[in-house]
């Protein structure tokens, strides 16, 4: 076959100038390679009839398998959800605190609310809740929580979304004080954490947080924030103002992030993630919300 | 037995040298972007926050380099050059011929500037804004005048089968880029296409597969089915075998461009008929495989001797693999896999780097001599050229296969309770190794264009003083 | 018919290829703009605002394609990771396509609402800082880069050439319209008659007193995949 010489060439030839023209031989079509194609013709006409396949037309022929891809998806996820019917439905019905004292439903709910978690939590909290400082996006796995950190209030966290509400404070950016009270507060605020440089500034500072800025209404008089902290003796409106005092900062601990914070404020964004909030599409159902929950409260900082 | 006679025409071979020396040049720039992207996906921020050169601008600026100035370069010097000698005629005008080699380098250039600013289409593999669509489409008529008229004046009663395959593909790809490209300007540099959404979809890669089916595998064909049996010194193997799967491939390939769009948007009738299409051209594409290594078989003895040759029989290799690879990607079950994924990436390279540039290669080395009248200034680095070729094309597809497999199984990946195993960036950061081999790959490659580019450069240097 | 007769004979050889190859563009493209169902009915599409059109145009510029899907398969770990399969319904008045043919990134068709749009702001500063696995390069020039929007009412003239159903009121406000959704000016209550209710103003690039490309592109992301409303939505058989 390598070398057929009975077979002549088609007679014709192109470019002989350097003395060996282009020839053709005219073998036959090899018999395999025949067959072959055949072979793939044959499949391919099978195929048409057992799938949709050829338009006509206002339709298109349907095939005899009445396969769809829609079709194997919903049996795919049929499939699934049976399997999981039984658990989900546990914990469906039960309340969280329940859930997280049995132990191999917990885990269940974990190894869901992880794989949640991993596309759509963690481009703002990280791999593993560990947050981010670039966007001002908290670290889930301490245990200094805006707007606490029990089951309950985690869910509500991701069920309908939280906004910050530090508004801001100097004059250029929409408040009402101007560059030096600014200076004054940010003092202030330095010495919670003993960093003050300048006490007469902080003195004045501290006059502004308590009286003319009001920071104590969300911080409270001990800067300690909303969820420790008191103003004269009453408990704050639940807002997220970060505790001050301790060294966990989200938008940066040193003197300039803390005077930016002050002056501009800072409004994060936690969407909402619950069924019904206005962007469609990638809403979790509440059996997601209760499993990112569980996996969230068990980073290390749930309390 | 037909014997040709008469004086011998007097060859343009300048137009071919031009378009030559371009394939050289524009095969080092195709590649080195290549290597910069892959090095950007590897180290991000390599770009160091340059708009210009960030892998969303670049990365349709390498794809034009390698198919469009490369392969278009390649194509141009051999339609020409291969025209001419089997039709033993000159090239129809001098003034076309220039007017191609001018027009389409015009392009070339105005892409390297428009690109790198942001001006896209947003088409893949038709980026270019409309004035550039508008050249294109100018030098390509011109093109198609030029070659057609040398055909008319052949003094061969019978067209060559090579040419068979490039007057296909002159014709097929304007059909292809006219319609993809139809668009209403807003103004100089912006456009919007007329279709939209799932029929721009089918347009795009009815386009888009075609320009694969076409550009980088008719008219490479072509290419073959001159310089295969002129290397080896032997008639073609079969010529029913070139006529059947000449029109069969013709036929078919056109029906495959839905397999890119399977599982989409795009209704299920349609992706089965690019998936049975997709199968039923395996043995067509199989046809020039047959025909080009059948060819050279008897000659094997060469192989030892004459590396061009190994080209020849290593493309022939690439290609089998990679038109086997291609239908059986195009299985839906399959295709679920790795659609999405470097499979896709590496099966591209496969055939572009594996087939495309490695019998570009051979013909170049085949025509540069015989264009410049002088022997090649090595033949030890031609050599050398082909084993850094053959280990860098392994390189890169072998690291594709790895992390496309990888990725598309970790996306569907559950853990024993059900639920997904990984994040989407926990698949990115498990893709690092296999992009810095990869980049490791491509510069194995570009480094044997450089030798390549320092051997042709060394045989002109060579002509011109001699 | 020998062969010879058609490999001796250029208009024989040119015309016959010509028509072998056009047949099976047609079968495959002509029907998907007759074939019923081929664009599923659905409620909720609307053509894309001013501010999220220039955001798609600059999407495009920076050929975000590449890199990025905007296309959900129908298979069980895609609808857990991104939602529900894209319908072609979603991409209707798309010109050009942006399904996207590759996934370095994720795939991004429903990614409105999903990200507040200070991550947005943070990610393209430098998407290491929020995401450290990622490969993307940083845009910081979008958010310093004003915004041309000059030409916006041409861009929806010419889209409502080639069939995006733009209403002549809609062009006419078209600059307002831009700037009543970054917060800027315009007329906010006119945006809302002319695009529904559901789309958010805001000011999307953390820069208030001035429109940026960020702005116009967090304005596009932020949309996508929120405009079908799925809770009416039966498959139908394609």
């Amino acid at each position: 076959m390598s070398d057929n010489q009975e077979v002549s060439t088609t007679g014709h030839q192109w470019d002989d100038e350097e003395g060996y023209p282009l020839q053709e031989y005219n073998n036959p079509l090899p018999k395999w390679w025949l067959y072959s194609f055949y072979a793939t013709i044959i499949w391919a006409v099978i195929y048409w009839i057992l799938y949709p396949a050829w338009p006509i037309g206002n339709g298109f022929t349907k095939g005899v398998l009445g396969w769809s891809m829609h079709k194997e998806l919903r049996e795919e996820m049929d499939e699934a959800n049976a399997k999981k019917k039984v658990v989900n439905e546990q914990l469906a019905s039960m309340p969280l605190q329940e859930i997280a004292k049995k132990n191999d439903l917990l885990q269940y709910a974990i190894s869901g609310g992880k794989a949640i978690f991993g596309d759509n939590c963690a481009p703002c909290h990280g791999q593993g809740g560990i947050g981010s400082k670039a966007g001002g996006f908290p670290n889930l796995t301490d245990d200094d929580w805006l707007y606490g950190g029990n089951l309950e209030t985690i869910e509500a966290t991701i069920t309908q979304g939280r906004t910050g509400q530090m508004p801001a404070h100097l004059k250029a950016a929409g408040g009402a004080f101007d560059e030096a009270q600014v200076n004054d507060l940010t003092q202030y605020v330095l010495s919670f954490s003993g960093r003050s440089q300048d006490a007469a500034a902080s003195k004045r500072g501290d006059a502004l947080f308590h009286g003319e800025a009001g920071c104590n209404g969300c911080h409270g008089d001990q800067g300690n924030g909303s969820l420790k902290g008191t103003m004269a003796g009453q408990a704050l409106p639940p807002v997220g103002a970060p505790n001050l005092t301790d060294a966990i900062w989200l938008h940066g601990a040193d003197p300039v992030s803390i005077r930016e914070s002050i002056a501009k404020g800072r409004m994060g964004v936690m969407p909402a993630w619950g069924k019904g909030s206005k962007e469609v599409g990638r809403q979790l159902d509440p059996l997601a919300i209760k499993q990112v929950t569980l996996y969230v409260h068990s980073l290390g900082g749930g309390r | 037995m037909h014997q040709t006679s008469g004086p011998k025409p007097v060859y343009d071979y300048d137009i071919v040298k031009y378009f030559t020396i371009g394939a050289v040049v524009y095969a080092i720039v195709g590649f080195l972007v290549g290597v910069i992207l892959a090095l950007e996906l590897t180290f991000p921020g390599l770009n160091a926050d340059i708009p210009y050169i960030t892998f969303g601008r670049l990365r349709p600026l390498h794809t034009s380099a390698v198919i469009f100035a490369f392969g278009g370069s390649v194509l141009f010097a051999t339609s020409y050059y291969i025209v001419q000698r089997t039709c033993r005629v000159r090239l129809f005008s001098d003034f076309l011929s220039r007017f191609t080699f001018w027009g389409w380098n015009l392009v070339v250039v105005l892409v390297v500037i428009t690109y790198p600013l942001g001006l896209s289409q947003g088409k893949e593999y038709a980026e270019p804004i409309w004035p550039i669509d508008l050249l294109i489409t100018v030098v390509w008529v011109a093109y198609f005048i030029n070659y057609v008229g040398t055909l008319a004046r052949r003094q061969e009663p019978h067209i060559y089968v090579a040419n068979w395959f490039y007057l296909a593909f002159i014709i097929t790809v304007a059909m292809l880029h006219i319609v993809n490209n139809l668009a209403i300007p807003v103004n100089l540099t912006d456009s919007y296409p007329i279709f939209s959404g799932v029929q721009d979809a089918m347009i795009q890669w009815w386009y888009g597969h075609n320009a694969v089916g076409f550009f980088l595998t008719a008219a490479f064909l072509g290419l073959m089915y001159y310089f295969v049996p002129k290397q080896a010194e032997r008639p073609v193997y079969s010529y029913r075998l070139s006529i059947v799967h000449f029109w069969a491939l013709s036929f078919m390939y056109i029906w495959a461009g839905p397999h890119h769009l399977h599982y989409t948007a795009l209704p299920d009738w349609a992706g089965t008929l690019g998936a049975t299409f997709s199968i039923m051209l395996l043995l067509p594409s199989w046809g020039g495989m047959i025909n080009g290594i059948m060819t050279l078989s008897g000659a094997w003895h060469k192989l030892r001797t004459d590396p061009i040759l190994r080209f020849f029989i290593a493309s022939l290799s690439f290609y089998g693999m990679s038109t086997f690879e291609g239908p059986m990607m195009s299985i839906k079950s399959v295709n679920a896999l790795s659609h999405y994924t470097d499979w896709t990436i590496g099966h591209v390279h496969s055939g572009a780097l594996g087939w495309v540039a490695m019998v570009s290669f051979g013909a170049i080395y085949h025509m540069v001599p015989r264009l410049w009248g002088v022997a090649i200034h090595s033949t030890r680095l031609i050599n050398l050229h082909f084993w850094l070729a053959t280990i860098g094309v392994v390189i890169y597809i072998v690291a594709m296969w790895i992390s496309g497999i990888m990725q598309g199984l970790m996306w569907r990946a559950y853990d024993s309770f059900g639920n997904l195993s990984y994040s989407f960036a926990e698949t990115v950061a498990a893709m690092h190794p296999y992009y810095l081999i990869r980049a490791i790959g491509g510069i194995v490659f570009l480094a044997g264009a450089l030798v390549m580019a320092y051997n042709v450069y060394m045989t002109i240097r060579g002509a011109n003083k001699g | 018919m020998q062969h010879a007769t058609i490999e001796k004979s250029i208009p024989l050889m040119a015309i016959i290829t010509l028509v072998l190859v056009s047949i099976g563009g047609l079968v495959e493209i002509v029907p998907l703009f007759f074939i019923k169902g081929t664009i599923e009915k659905v409620e909720g599409m609307r053509p894309y605002t001013p501010l999220e059109l220039k955001g798609r145009d600059i999407y495009i510029r920076e050929g975000c394609y590449n890199c990025h899907s905007q296309m959900i398969r129908p298979f069980r770990d895609e609808a857990e990771r991104y939602g529900h399969y894209s319908l072609a319904a979603e991409s209707m008045y798309d010109h050009p396509f942006q399904w996207g043919s590759k996934r370095t990134g994720p795939d991004l068709a429903r990614i409105g609402g999903k990200y507040s749009n200070q991550w947005h702001q943070a990610h393209m500063l430098r998407p290491q800082n929020v995401v450290p696995e990622s490969v993307m390069p940083a845009y910081p020039w979008l958010a310093k880069n004003a915004l041309d929007y000059a030409d916006i009412d041409k861009r929806l003239r010419a889209l409502s050439k080639v069939g995006v159903p733009y209403t002549e009121e809609q062009i006419g406000n078209a600059k307002q319209d831009l700037m009543a959704q970054a917060m800027t000016g315009g007329d906010p209550a006119g945006l809302t008659k002319r695009y529904g209710n559901k789309v958010p103003k805001d000011d999307f690039d953390g820069h208030p007193d001035k429109i940026t490309e960020l702005d116009a592109l967090v304005a596009y992301l932020q949309m996508l995949g929120t405009l079908v409303d799925f809770s009416g939505y039966q498959a139908q058989t394609r």
